[in-house]
């Protein structure tokens, strides 16, 4: 691997990123299964770094699983995404940032249907019209939350608790990227870094002191597909295709996975278990598996916040030999506690996947 | 004769065209750029059909030019139109007044880099037809040395016929050239595995067919009709290709030790410097334009300004000789004109 | 030229996804779907191509359809700027408006799926929400998924999550005036009439094939026959 030959790559693939002022959006996926990342987002934007993210309780789901499960038309996610741009001219905001790398995609896609067929946006503003009464501007920057944490990467590593570095040896973490394939394969000159070697997640690893290993299916689908996991007769498709992941990566033996996209870290994280309960595989040390992370989570544990607070806990595959990796602090008896030391009980151990 | 004539290019086409001028009794004056002679064909190292060293052709063309006014090193810096001639400033200084222009610039290789799926520049085993004849002429490099050579890929149509990579076009000589390469390999290593990754086999030229039948036939190289999507790199430092096999539909996955990747010809930023230079027209394909791509390919659009190679698009060596000699005529018969 | 080409012709995805094909199979050889399924997308592209009515119709009542996971890492490679997804999904699209998806055991997937996706956007204004992901349908979901839906305005609360509550936030209920104007989207737009449209098909086939529409469901939902994958005999 010719390290100079990616960064040449980066250098094309820089996209614009303004700093401040941003109408943010949320992510059904990401809501239901690591709702501790989208309030780190904010946490880390507003209240780290003291930038101005708006949002606003009136906004809805793009549409864009239903799109892509293929049960609305594209007139009618076209109209959801025209309704969300009317909240942010309202709000009086022009750099929009969305939570979730299918709603970016479909996002980026309806933007540049738009201006390649004008007929389009004027039909979707008619329709926009007739069914809310709104009007709306295009936005001037499109971006995905995983952009503003690598443009803010530096501000954020300045603040840092821990550096991604394995305590017991010194060595950096070795640290394997996932990309959603709605950020850049559709549009690579919209991503930070491309399509084929995207380093939005890259800047921040390094940044933050691990390294990135490359391995052969990188850039593979984490094999969510839509439909072929939304239906339950389907759901092999994706199990097969995280498991072709897995086994690429099985090599390196990363430390960790971090993603941008909400889907790949819920089915990277729980097809793990479901390998291991079925085939009786692991793939992290010790009858562990290889925790998949979230960009805000990772953020998060770099500047020191618990664990528990930002949601480690709702991942089947226990975050703890990376925590004790990297030296950070936790208590092991509040893991599964609610508000006030409320006793939840806890998970019940599968059978096969280690958890703590 | 005292008319000056300006040849742009001291590659094959310009060295011909120069032999052929000087035995018509002209004294043509060679602009190279490069510190050599010969261009491309002077970094390859055995030519197709028959194994020609490229050494060889090009030494014969540099004796045969050897009494043009060569001047290598040189650019050219402006090109100013006067009333019924061009006035040339060399970046050596030297100014020329000339009524004649023979414009040779040929081609450049595609920036293979640019396929970005393909990892040139970024994984180690993955080098181009080029690199392939520099190894073949020096032995030198330990990409193709160090790596056990069990098995081997070409890819065709890197930077061609792609719209995505900006270059429609098909290069030519890129499908004979994988061809002739895989067997040069297979020569050298007899147990390795070679495959070509190709999306039609364009064996158009004498003897190429031959040449195609010999791979499979005598050299078992395996051929596989599919377009490579993506490139990756293993733990090993091997390298893993994925296409389809549209023949039998079917996604294929093998690693290699070394592949192959055919760059294509793409416009010489030279030529098209060149272009601007004296407002010569720029065709659709990104090559220079010709009066007319059937019956005329050899004039400009442009007084006294000619064509000869692959500066109006690509051309195997034959084809480039043979319109470098028509070009020479050309001229001639343009002089016998203005006289 | 017959008119199954011509209604996918006005289809934008058509327009931006299939200019000319040079069937290289660029697509096919990093498709997800292609290595998994019986599927190759370039005979997908090869026969929308070819304008062959007979061939569309055919398409359009085969599960091939239905197998693409709609990655998109297609797009990316095609040297003729091409977008097999898109040409998928326009095609689904036709498919769902004739009702041609139920002749295909993967089209009649289309019933539970549009029930799933557009109850939840209608009802909670989300594609996925945890009142309707159901552990018992998602046992991958992992044991730590039944504990945190069974506890789940406590986990919520303990991440920091406004489920259910007033205001922005994670998880929060989305006003009813939004949900009416998703409502009037779906009704302006043909989001509405193509979830009728998909119970009008699935109705007429669930009677066909004997059932009531919740065992058509389950049966939708749950059931693969053993043809589709490429290590099926």
């Amino acid at each position: 691997m010719i390290y100079q030959g990616k960064q040449k790559i980066w250098a094309d693939y820089q996209k614009e990123i303004p700093d401040n002022h941003w109408f943010y959006v949320r992510s059904c996926i990401r809501q239901n299964f690591f709702p501790g990342s989208e309030k780190m987002f904010l946490e880390i934007c507003r209240n780290v770094l003291k930038k101005d993210f708006f949002e606003t309780e009136y906004h809805t789901t793009c549409g864009g699983i239903a799109y892509h499960c293929d049960t609305i038309p594209q007139e009618t996610v076209m109209t959801i995404v025209a309704r969300q741009f009317a909240l942010m001219t309202e709000a009086g905001y022009e750099n929009y940032v969305a939570s979730c790398i299918t709603s970016f995609g479909n996002y980026a896609e309806i933007i540049e249907t738009w201006r390649e067929f004008p007929e389009v946006e004027t039909r979707i503003r008619e329709l926009l019209w007739k069914a809310c009464r709104r009007e709306f501007k295009i936005p001037k920057n499109l971006a995905h939350a995983s952009d503003l944490i690598y443009k803010y990467r530096n501000e954020i590593a300045a603040r840092a608790k821990y550096r991604l570095v394995n305590r017991y040896t010194g060595e950096p973490l070795k640290v394997v990227e996932h990309i959603g394939c709605h950020y850049a394969k559709m549009f690579p000159s919209k991503g930070v870094g491309g399509a084929e070697y995207p380093y939005v997640l890259c800047g921040m690893i390094e940044s933050w002191g691990g390294n990135v290993i490359d391995y052969p299916e990188r850039r593979h689908c984490c094999g969510y597909g839509f439909r072929q996991y939304h239906v339950k007769a389907n759901r092999g498709y994706s199990l097969s295709n995280t498991y072709k992941k897995f086994e690429s990566m099985e090599p390196y033996h990363p430390d960790f996975i971090l993603t941008n996209c909400p889907g790949c870290p819920y089915f990277m994280d729980r097809w793990q278990y479901v390998i291991a309960e079925t085939e009786g595989k692991t793939y992290g040390g010790n009858g562990y598996g290889i925790p998949v992370l979230t960009y805000e989570e990772l953020a998060s544990l770099v500047l020191g916040y618990d664990p528990w607070d930002i949601g480690m806990q709702l991942h089947q595959v226990a975050v703890e030999p990376l925590l004790d990796k990297i030296g950070i602090a936790y208590d092991p008896k509040e893991k599964y506690k609610g508000l006030n030391e409320k006793d939840l009980m806890r998970p019940e151990l599968p059978g096969v996947l280690r958890c703590c | 004769m005292k008319e000056n004539i300006v040849i742009i290019g001291g590659g094959i086409a310009g060295l011909e065209a120069a032999a052929q001028l000087l035995s018509l009794g002209y004294k043509p004056i060679i602009i190279e750029k490069s510190d050599h002679l010969g261009g491309h064909v002077a970094e390859w190292n055995c030519l197709f059909p028959d194994m020609t060293p490229a050494r060889d052709i090009v030494s014969s063309l540099a004796a045969r030019s050897a009494d043009a006014n060569i001047f290598l090193n040189t650019e050219i810096s402006f090109v100013n139109k006067l009333k019924d001639s061009y006035n040339i400033m060399l970046s050596n200084g030297i100014s020329i007044i000339t009524k004649i222009i023979l414009v040779t610039t040929g081609f450049s290789v595609f920036d293979a880099a640019k396929k970005e799926e393909y990892g040139y520049g970024v994984y180690d085993q993955v080098i181009t037809n080029r690199d392939l004849e520099h190894w073949f002429n020096t032995g030198e490099d330990k990409r193709v040395n160090d790596c056990g050579m069990n098995a081997v890929g070409f890819v065709h149509c890197v930077g061609s016929r792609d719209e995505k990579a900006r270059n429609p076009q098909c290069s030519k000589v890129c499908c004979i050239t994988a061809v002739k390469q895989a067997i040069e390999l297979k020569q050298k290593f007899p147990d390795a595995m070679v495959y070509c990754f190709y999306m039609d086999l364009r064996m158009f030229g004498k003897k190429y067919e031959d040449f195609y039948i010999s791979a499979q036939r005598d050299y078992g190289v395996r051929f596989i009709r599919g377009r490579v999507s993506e490139v990756s790199e293993n733990i090993d430092g091997r390298v893993i290709v994925k296409a389809e096999d549209t023949l039998s539909g079917k996604p294929v996955k093998v690693t290699l030790d070394l592949l192959v990747l055919m760059a294509g010809m793409v416009c010489s930023p030279d030529s098209t410097r060149v272009a601007n230079m004296a407002r010569l027209p720029v065709d659709s394909d990104g090559f220079l334009k010709s009066e007319d791509n059937v019956a005329d390919i050899i004039s400009s659009p442009k007084e006294g300004v000619f064509y000869a190679g692959a500066c109006t698009g690509p051309k195997t060596v034959p084809e480039t000789l043979a319109e470098a000699r028509a070009a020479a005529l050309k001229v001639h018969l343009y002089i016998k004109g203005l006289e | 030229m017959g008119k199954l080409y011509d209604e996918l012709l006005k289809d934008y995805r058509v327009k931006e996804g299939l200019k000319t094909c040079i069937n290289c199979g660029t697509c096919t050889a990093i498709c997800p779907a292609a290595e998994f399924y019986r599927y190759d997308p370039r005979k997908v592209m090869d026969i929308v191509q070819s304008r062959d009515e007979e061939e569309i119709e055919k398409l359009l009542k085969s599960d091939f359809i239905w197998y693409c996971g709609e990655c998109m890492s297609c797009v990316t490679r095609c040297p003729r700027k091409n977008g097999p997804g898109l040409v998928i999904m326009a095609l689904r699209n036709l498919s769902a408006r004739l009702g041609y998806f139920v002749c295909s055991e993967k089209g009649r997937q289309l019933y539970p799926l549009t029930r799933i996706l557009t109850g939840n956007i209608l009802n909670y204004g989300y594609c996925v929400y945890p009142d309707t992901f159901k552990w018992e349908d998602h046992k991958e979901s992992g044991p730590v998924w039944k504990w945190h839906t069974e506890h789940i305005r406590d986990t919520m609360a303990r991440v920091g999550a406004n489920f259910k509550g007033e205001g922005p936030g994670v998880l929060r209920k989305i006003p009813q005036e939004s949900l009416d104007e998703l409502k009037r989207i779906f009704d302006v737009t043909g989001g509405t009439e193509r979830i009728e449209t998909v119970e009008k098909f699935s109705r007429a086939k669930a009677e066909e094939m004997g059932m009531d529409m919740d065992e058509y469901f389950r049966e939708t939902f749950e059931h693969t026959s053993g043809s589709h994958l490429n290590n099926d005999d």
